[in-house]
């Protein structure tokens, strides 16, 4: 069962009968954790968020590992505030809107504009969990390579994309991006020089769409044809 | 030949050495992204077979290719590399630029991150255009290049000059770029 939205699950019970495992890990997460387990969000039998405080970021990893999720799918990071250029394939001539500068997160809420979140998956179990945290001002979370040798990379993709730090990090090299390439490509406020020179140009049908206006007797030759081609094939 | 030293050719003779030339191609390829699928089709399987033109696809390293197919997007963080392995091709060598992304960036024309056509870092011979182009579209850009190279000077690229052609024509002078699709074959 997928809700489309977490307004829809809110006044419904958090777990109906028989998601017994995604509660025990959420039970586990908060017995390691305490306090710095903040939010969580609980789809029963289909999926779980859950999200913590920055300092417990480390220790989220170590609890995760030592539950038995042991496969670490990816880490990167959310930039939820909204792009103030607006979104670049809207008509060029219609008026510009107001810009939406609210800034919402997602499931299990936050405080900051941005979020690091990662997932990890039980194999043997087979559950998946998402792991969220408001990243502080100083934009430094602790490193998860401790417990996730995998993380490595993800996290200097973060640190290219969004200019987060990671905390332990060995290489904190880019991956991605060109050694002197200046500025966070993924964070909103990066400009796209190119979109602000010359709006998308996929925004203007260069061709009309083909006009379907055949006569009705046209048609009919055409399944015709249809099925003297079918009789050539079968001869 | 002694004649080399001293920079000329007689034009039949460079014909002649032309059509060798032109008919004992050795590709290197450069698959950067799905433009590779389309240039496998066209270099690896029978059906279209690119052996039929003279054109052998497999060197053992761009020393030995007399030109490179660039397909593919080429980022900026890629773009060091794909200068480097031009260079280190021998002289004469010429390159294909083959789909969107190679030819001028695609639909990456607004990344921060892609090279916004080959022809910024290495000199473009053919340019190959489509998203992905097809096979037989890249195979008409060799055929475009072996026209090239059987109408080149060679006297005046080992002067050191730029491509020159040895019958300097009106059709030839405006069909630069070379473009597939952009005019017909001989």
């Amino acid at each position: 069962m997928v809700r489309l939205s977490d307004t829809e699950t809110q006044d419904e019970p958090q777990a109906l009968p028989g998601d017994g495992l995604r509660e025990g890990i959420v039970d586990s997460l908060r017995a390691d954790l305490g306090e710095h387990l903040v939010d969580t969000h609980l789809v029963p039998q289909d999926d779980l968020w859950v999200r913590v405080s920055a300092d417990a970021w480390a220790l989220t990893g170590q609890s995760l590992k030592a539950q038995g999720f042991e496969y670490f799918c990816f880490l990167s990071a959310i930039d939820w505030m909204p792009s103030p250029y607006g979104k670049g394939e809207d008509d060029p001539d219609a008026e510009p809107s107001e810009p939406d500068t609210e800034i919402r997160q997602g499931y299990a809420g936050g405080e900051t504009r941005f979020q690091l979140f990662a997932r990890v998956t039980d194999v043997g179990r087979h559950v998946g969990v998402t792991i969220k945290a408001d990243v502080p001002d100083s934009m430094t979370m602790p490193s998860w390579i401790a417990h996730y040798a995998g993380a490595n990379w993800h996290e200097r993709e973060t640190h290219e994309m969004f200019g987060i730090g990671f905390d332990g990090h060995p290489d904190l090299r880019n991956l991605y991006l060109p050694g002197e390439f200046e500025g966070f490509p993924l964070r909103k406020d990066f400009p796209l020089l190119s979109r602000m020179v010359k709006p998308w140009p996929g925004i203007v049908d260069v061709e009309p769409m083909p006009e379907f206006d055949e006569p009705a007797d046209e048609v009919g030759a055409g399944e015709g044809r249809g099925s003297d081609e079918a009789d050539g094939d079968a001869s | 030949m002694g004649l080399v030293d001293r920079g000329r050719m007689p034009a039949p003779l460079t014909k002649l050495f032309n059509m060798g030339r032109s008919y004992s191609l050795w590709v290197y390829q450069w698959g950067l992204a799905c433009c590779a699928i389309e240039m496998g089709a066209a270099f690896a399987s029978p059906r279209y077979d690119v052996m039929r033109l003279g054109v052998i696809p497999l060197p053992a390293s761009p020393r030995q290719a007399d030109f490179v197919v660039v397909s593919g997007t080429v980022t900026d963080k890629m773009a060091p590399a794909v200068k480097r392995l031009y260079e280190q091709m021998p002289e004469p060598k010429y390159v294909i630029s083959m789909g969107s992304c190679a030819n001028c960036g695609g639909p990456y024309w607004d990344s921060y991150s892609v090279t916004k056509g080959v022809d910024q870092i290495v000199p473009v011979d053919i340019y190959v255009p489509g998203c992905p182009p097809r096979p037989e579209a890249l195979l008409e850009g060799i055929v475009l290049l072996q026209q090239r190279i059987k109408n080149e000077d060679m006297a005046a690229k080992w002067r050191g000059e730029e491509y020159t052609s040895l019958q300097k024509t009106a059709a030839l002078e405006a069909a630069e770029p070379i473009v597939v699709g952009g005019g017909p074959i001989e």
